[in-house]
Parts: C-alpha cells; structure tokens; sequence
C-alpha cells in the first residue's frame, strides 16, 4: 500500500520520539551482540587452547599405562591420516618450590606430564606455549622495554625441547602459574619478583607415586629436578598446575620403564631369586595424536581406533608378548576431552543469549508506549485516512510498517555499534586504561558551558521545557567532564585477575543474525497493539472536533 | 464477499436519485445514556444538484453527512442510504471503504490534511489509497497530474510542495476540496466548509464549490448560516432528528 509506506516513512523522520525507539532497540541488539561475541570468543580461545594442548586425538589409559607403546606409535605411523603422535605419562605428585612467599620451602599439588617433548611440538603448541625462549620479531614489537624475555639468558627453548633427550639432566618445565614469584602485569607478560626468584635458577623437588602393571602402589620416590623453562597454555587451571618432565624420567620414577618380568606365582630360580620369566615393556599412559589437514578429528578417531585393535590383535597373537595392552582404552576427540569446561561455556553463553534477550521485551515496551502515546495523537489523522477511503487493514499495516522499519533499522545501527565496540574493545579497554587525554575534558567542559548558557537563555525565555532539557544536559556534562578530570585509569579486564591477557571476542554472525531478527519481531509486537488500536479507531469521532 | 456486496454502480437507472436516506435514525451511547439524534431523516440528492442542509447546533447535521458518505452507519433497523440505489448496508466494510475513495469526497470544516505530507501529496492522498506499490510507477505521473491540474487550478500551483502549516484557512480548504475531488467523486459532502474561515475567503470557497457545481458534481452542504445555504439549488432543515421542507 503506496499511502501506508509513504506515512510510515514521513512519521519516522519527521519526529524525534520514534528515533529514541530505534536507539533503544539498538543499544539493546548491540548490547546482546557485545555479550555473546566476548562468550563465543572465550570459547573459541578455550577451544584454540584445548587443541593445542592435546592435539587432535587422545588415547588413554590411566594410571596403569599401555604396555609396548612404542610399537603401537609405530602402527600410529603407518595409519593413512594421522601426522604425529607423542606418548606421555600422566600422573599426579608434589613438587617443592625453592621457597614460598613466607620464605620458605612450599610443596604444591601437580598434574605430572612425563613428555618426549620433541615429538609433542609436532602435535602441540608445545613449542609455542614455552615461556623462556626468543622473541619472534613481531612478539619483539609489541613487548615492553623491560619485558625480561628480551634478554639473551632467558632464551631457553632448548632445554625445554631437550628433557627427554639422551643423557640429558633431570630437568622440569613448569606451569608458568606455578610459582607465586611470577607477577602477571596489565600486558600479559610475567615478572619474576623479585628477580632472584626466576625459576629457571633453580631447582625442584618431585614426588611420585608409581603403579605396577597389575595396579599395585609401590613406595612414592623422589627426583631432583632443574627447572630448564616455564610455559604458558593459557589454559589457567593448566598453567597453575602441571610440570613436565622428560618421559623416560617419568618412566623411571614411576616404575613404568622396560625391565625385568618376573613371575607373579613367587616361583624362585636356582639361585633364590625371583624367577624371571621376560621383559616387561615400557608403559604410556597416553597418545596424543595429531591428524593430517583436512581430517576431521572425528574421523582420524576412527583410524586411531582402528590402528588400536590392529596392534591390540597383534600383541595378542604373539607368544613373546608377555603383557598385553590393555583390551578398552578411551579414545577421545579434544572437544570430547574438554567437554567438561566448554559445554558449561556454551551453556552460559546460551543462557546469557536468552537472559538478555529479555531486555527487548523492554525494548518492545517502549516501542509500544511510544507508538500507543503518537497513535492517540494521530487518531485524527486516521479518521482523515478512514475519511479519504482508506480501510482498517491499512492503518493496521501503516504502524506495523513503522514498526518493522524502526526495527530493521535498529536491529542494524545496533549490529555496526556492537561489531565496532568488539571489534575495538581492547582498544577501547586500553584506552580506559589511560588518564584521560586532556581535549576530551577540554570539549566534554565546554559542551557543558555552552548547555549551561543554554539553560540560562531557555530560563530568561521563560521555557520550562527547554529549562529543563537543558539544564540535565549541563548536569551530565558536567558529571562527564569531572569524572574524565579525575579519571585515573581503570582497568575492568586486568589480565592479573582474568586469564586471558586479551578480551576475547568475535562476531557470531548466526548469533548475531538471530538477535537482529529478534529485535525486529519485538518491535513488531510492541507496535502491535498500537496499531489495533489505529485500527480501531471511530473516524467519526476522530474528526469531530479539531 | 460476493459481487454485489461490493460493486457500486456507475450511472443511475432512470428516476432514481443519486443519493437518498430514508428514515434514517441514529441514537449514540454516551455512558449509560442513550442520546438519539436523528428520528427518521429522508432526502435525497439527484445528480448534479447541490443541497444545503441546516439545522442549529447539535441537530445531527454532521452525523446525518457522515451516515450519506458511509463513515458512519445507521442504528440497526434504522433506515436505509442508498447510492444509485444501491444499500449502502449491503456493501460490507471493503465496498463502503471503496465508496469513501471513489464516489464521495468529504470536505470538512477544520480542513484536516495531514501535516507531515505536502499540499501536493494531500490532494493525491485518495488517488494513492488502494494502489499497490509495484504498479505505483506507471500510476504515478497520472495522479500527479490529476491532482496538480485541481490545485492549480484553485490558484495552489506555487504551494506545492508547501507543508500545511505553511498555508492560510483559506487555502488550506481549498487543498481539501482538491483532495476531495481528486478521485472524482460523484458528490461531495461539505460539513460547515466555511465555518473557520472569515467571510471573505467563506465566499471565495463558496464560489470554487459552485465553479464544480456547475461541472457537474452533486453536492450535499452542511451549515447553519441562511446566507451560505442561499448558494444551494434547494436547502432543507434538519429540526428534531428530521429532515423537513424550509425554514
């Protein structure tokens, strides 16, 4: 309908009122959009880091381990999709730092990972994540003058990638959260403090717990360990709790090195000793696999698991073998792996999605009581419309029009204020970080002086209205200046507080497109019932008085 | 909806007038209080003929020129309007909406245009009413035309694209009359069409509606003032709810 599109059009640009509607419903569209990106980019860091640190596949076996690893690594090789794998014992032990904060030695909880680092670079961002190393060129850029990874005696990625080599010293890498000397700063780079308290000067102590084959608990032993480097996942619960150390170390304190079989029946040989009766291989109680571009984790889950019962079959059909693997091992994706701390995200950030969507009830209230307040002001208008011919569907359809164009056209000017602010919000973040620049109190002082004279004028007028309007907006200008005066700088996302040194964001756009539609249907509804009510409106009473 | 629910036809079979209400009545609901107006109204208007008719304050003038033009219906049993012989009763809300568009223009006392629409866009308000934007193009020129054509022709050709705020009284009426004719109506009802006006430009209205009188159109005019009733071909009093011969 011509006239409908033409009136719709006409009553959204010629008044003020309808535009505070399209600023709620954008503020509301990108109010959500702001929200959900920062979840969906936390997630997405989560995932990122999950990958990283496990590769695509994992193969498990806890505590007990799978016997005759090396070969199954060898079948691994040999499966069409899989690039990488790197055997690992996982185990749990204390570690004593060289000193807590009260000066003395403090023994921490960990999460042991005994690692052949070389191979675990191939499949993880092992490489990537150790802290003490050089600088790329530009990681050189961005750091800060006194960031102490500049200097030449913390470039230490070697001894990280050398734990497991041959002859290589008792050496640990730890959690960069280990030690509560590391400061984490506003950047997101660590300090050692005091300086002296740099973990790589000294050393640890590790106790373990090793397991038998057949699950039995032996005495706990204890290494002495020389910390070779620190590394961050960016994982916090990883950072704050696991150490590294060189798999055939680990496999040596946790008995689950390649050694003598005896018999279990306590059989005795000539010389009353334990009658051995063969080799028992070295244990793994991990694989991590990482899989060719391009094949679905899903998939290479499949080969690996299949490349398990070929070496399972194997070892079990050969005589010499005297410990078999294990029949059931868990083979996992690593989102399956991390199901635990990314389905509750996603959750949240579902939950957060359907909390704010709320707000548009809010955002649809207020279309409503704006359109039910220009409906009673327009009803002589509609009795004119009802008077030239125009039918009840038409005046319905010409503030349902309005409705869906202040919708539309919020739902947009909120998507670009909410990519803007995501796209920008560590700018906008850091810049919140800093003393406000001087011009920005300068204007914010003189937009308040010239609504000020402003108010002044309206009063000698004698306009309580303008008075009014313009009086609040010396009020709040003046609020803003002062409170840029006395800005200081805060930090809301203080790396040292939260994980992640960076506010992780992106733009969902099935996310994004549903909140917009959202948005428009709410203003839809709320210009409903206006528009019924348009609709009904008695032209003969509409035009009898003017 | 059938047909003849909704078609109105466009000349009238010999003797019949154009326009006719016989034994009209209308009572209002005012609260709990029943107020009727009109007692049982008949006239009639025959083609090309221009019909005053008064009545003091609160007589049902206006209501009995909203009932002929289909804005307002009769009570339940309460007579009929027929246009060309047609029961207005019979046309349904599509038909009756059809009949405000096309075969009556309404002229009112306080002009009512639309403010947010120019002087040109008002006159062509009827002629865009049931237009379908995808035809809107080729439709367009045409009604511009159309509409262009009256209010230059009522000495409106340089406000255009004026807002009416920007306008007199007098010509402010003058832009309802072109939007009441712009469709080309087969009558035209005026409720008090010089009431806000000062006599001067009263009359300069007067004389536009008799230049369209003379072209044809039936008007139905309502007033309370004898001397602008003078102008009418014939006048008839509306005195306690019915229509009755002279004063």
């Amino acid at each position: 309908m011509v006239y409908a599109s033409l009136l719709a059009n006409r009553y959204l640009t010629s008044r003020v009122i309808p535009l505070i509607a399209v600023l709620a419903v954008a503020l509301n569209v990108a109010l959500v959009v702001i929200v959900v990106s920062v979840m969906t980019g936390f997630l997405d860091m989560l995932r990122n880091s999950g990958r990283t640190l496990m590769g695509d596949v994992v193969v498990t076996h806890e505590i007990v381990g799978i016997p005759d690893y090396e070969r199954f690594l060898e079948v691994l090789a040999e499966t069409p999709g899989v690039a990488a794998a790197s055997p690992l014992i996982e185990t749990f032990g204390l570690v004593r730092l060289p000193y807590g904060r009260d000066g003395e030695s403090r023994v921490e909880p960990v999460q042991v990972w005994a690692v052949d680092p070389r191979s675990l670079a191939q499949v993880t961002g092992f490489a990537e994540s150790v802290y003490w190393q050089a600088p790329s060129e530009s990681a050189r850029a961005e750091m800060a003058e006194d960031d102490p990874r500049l200097e030449e005696a913390a470039h230490r990625l070697d001894d990280a990638l050398a734990l497991n080599d041959p002859g290589a010293d008792a050496s640990i890498v730890l959690g960069i959260e280990i030690s509560p000397f590391n400061r984490r700063t506003r950047d997101g780079s660590y300090r050692p403090e005091p300086p002296a308290a740099w973990m790589p000067l000294h050393d640890v102590t590790l106790s373990l717990v090793p397991v038998s084959s057949g699950g039995r608990i032996s005495e706990p032993r204890e290494g002495r360990f020389r910390i070779a480097n620190e590394f961050q996942s960016k994982v916090y619960q990883v950072d704050s709790q696991r150490v590294l150390i060189g798999l055939a170390e680990g496999q040596r304190l946790l008995r689950m090195a390649e050694g003598p079989l005896y018999d279990p029946s306590g059989e005795l040989d000539e010389d009353g000793r334990p009658l051995r009766i063969g080799t028992s291989p070295s244990r793994a109680t991990t694989i991590l696999v990482r899989g060719d571009d391009g094949v679905p984790p899903a998939e290479l889950k499949m080969r690996v698991s299949t490349a398990y019962d070929r070496f399972l079959k194997e070892k079990r059909d050969d005589p010499e073998a005297k410990v078999k693997p294990p029949s059931f091992v868990d083979i996992q994706t690593w989102e399956e792996r991390l199901i635990d701390l990314i389905a509750p995200v996603e959750k949240e950030r579902d939950l957060m999605n359907v909390l704010f969507s709320i707000i548009y009830v809010v955002s649809a209230g207020l279309v409503l009581s704006i359109f039910w307040a220009i409906v009673h002001e327009k009803s002589r208008d509609i009795g004119i419309l009802r008077a030239v011919g125009a039918s009840r569907l038409g005046v319905l359809w010409i503030f349902l029009r309005w409705g869906l164009v202040l919708g539309v056209i919020g739902a947009f000017v909120g998507l670009g204020i909410g990519s803007l602010v995501v796209d920008n919000i560590n700018a906008i973040h850091d810049a919140m970080g800093e003393p406000a620049p001087g011009w920005s109190i300068g204007l914010a002082g003189t937009l308040a002086a010239a609504t000020l004279l402003a108010t002044i004028v309206s009063a000698i007028r004698g306009s309580l209205l303008h008075g009014l309007i313009w009086s609040i907006a010396t009020v709040l200008l003046g609020l803003v200046a002062l409170g840029l005066f006395r800005h200081e700088g805060a930090v809301m996302w203080d790396p040292s507080v939260y994980y992640f040194d960076r506010i992780p964001s992106r733009v969902d756009l099935w996310r994004a497109g549903a909140t917009m539609i959202g948005a428009v249907v709410f203003s839809i509804l709320g210009a409903a019932i206006p528009a019924a009510k348009a609709a009904d409106v008695d032209p003969v009473r509409a035009l009898r008085y003017e | 909806m059938s047909d003849a629910r909704t078609t109105i036809p466009t000349a009238p079979p010999t003797g019949v007038a154009l326009l006719e209400a016989v034994d009209v009545r209308k009572t209002y609901q005012l609260g709990a209080t029943q107020v009727p107006v009109l007692h049982g109204a008949t006239l009639s208007v025959r083609e090309g003929e221009w019909l005053a008719v008064m009545g003091s304050s609160g007589s049902g003038k206006s209501t009995l020129l909203h009932i002929l033009g289909g804005l307002d219906r009769a009570d339940r049993d309460g007579g009929t309007v027929r246009f060309r012989g047609t029961p207005l009763g019979s046309l349904g809300n599509r038909g009756l909406d059809r009949y405000r568009n096309h075969q009556v223009g309404f002229v009112f006392q306080f002009y009512h245009l639309l403010p947010e629409l120019s002087v040109l866009e008002n006159a062509m308000l009827p002629g865009m009413i049931g237009r379908v934007p995808f035809a809107w193009r080729t439709q367009r020129p045409e009604l511009v035309r159309r509409a262009t054509d009256l209010l230059e022709r009522f000495g409106l050709a340089h406000r255009l694209k004026h807002r009416p705020r920007e306008l007199s009284g007098g010509e402010r009426q003058r832009v309802a009359i072109a939007r009441a004719l712009v469709n080309r109506p087969q009558v035209l009802l005026a409720d008090e069409p010089t009431g806000n006006l000062d006599s001067r430009t009263g009359g300069e209205i007067l004389d536009l509606l008799g230049e369209e009188h003379r072209r044809g159109l039936a008007i139905v005019m309502v007033t309370h003032d004898a001397s602008i009733a003078d102008r009418a071909d014939r006048t008839r009093w509306l005195r306690d709810g019915r229509v009755a011969e002279g004063a």
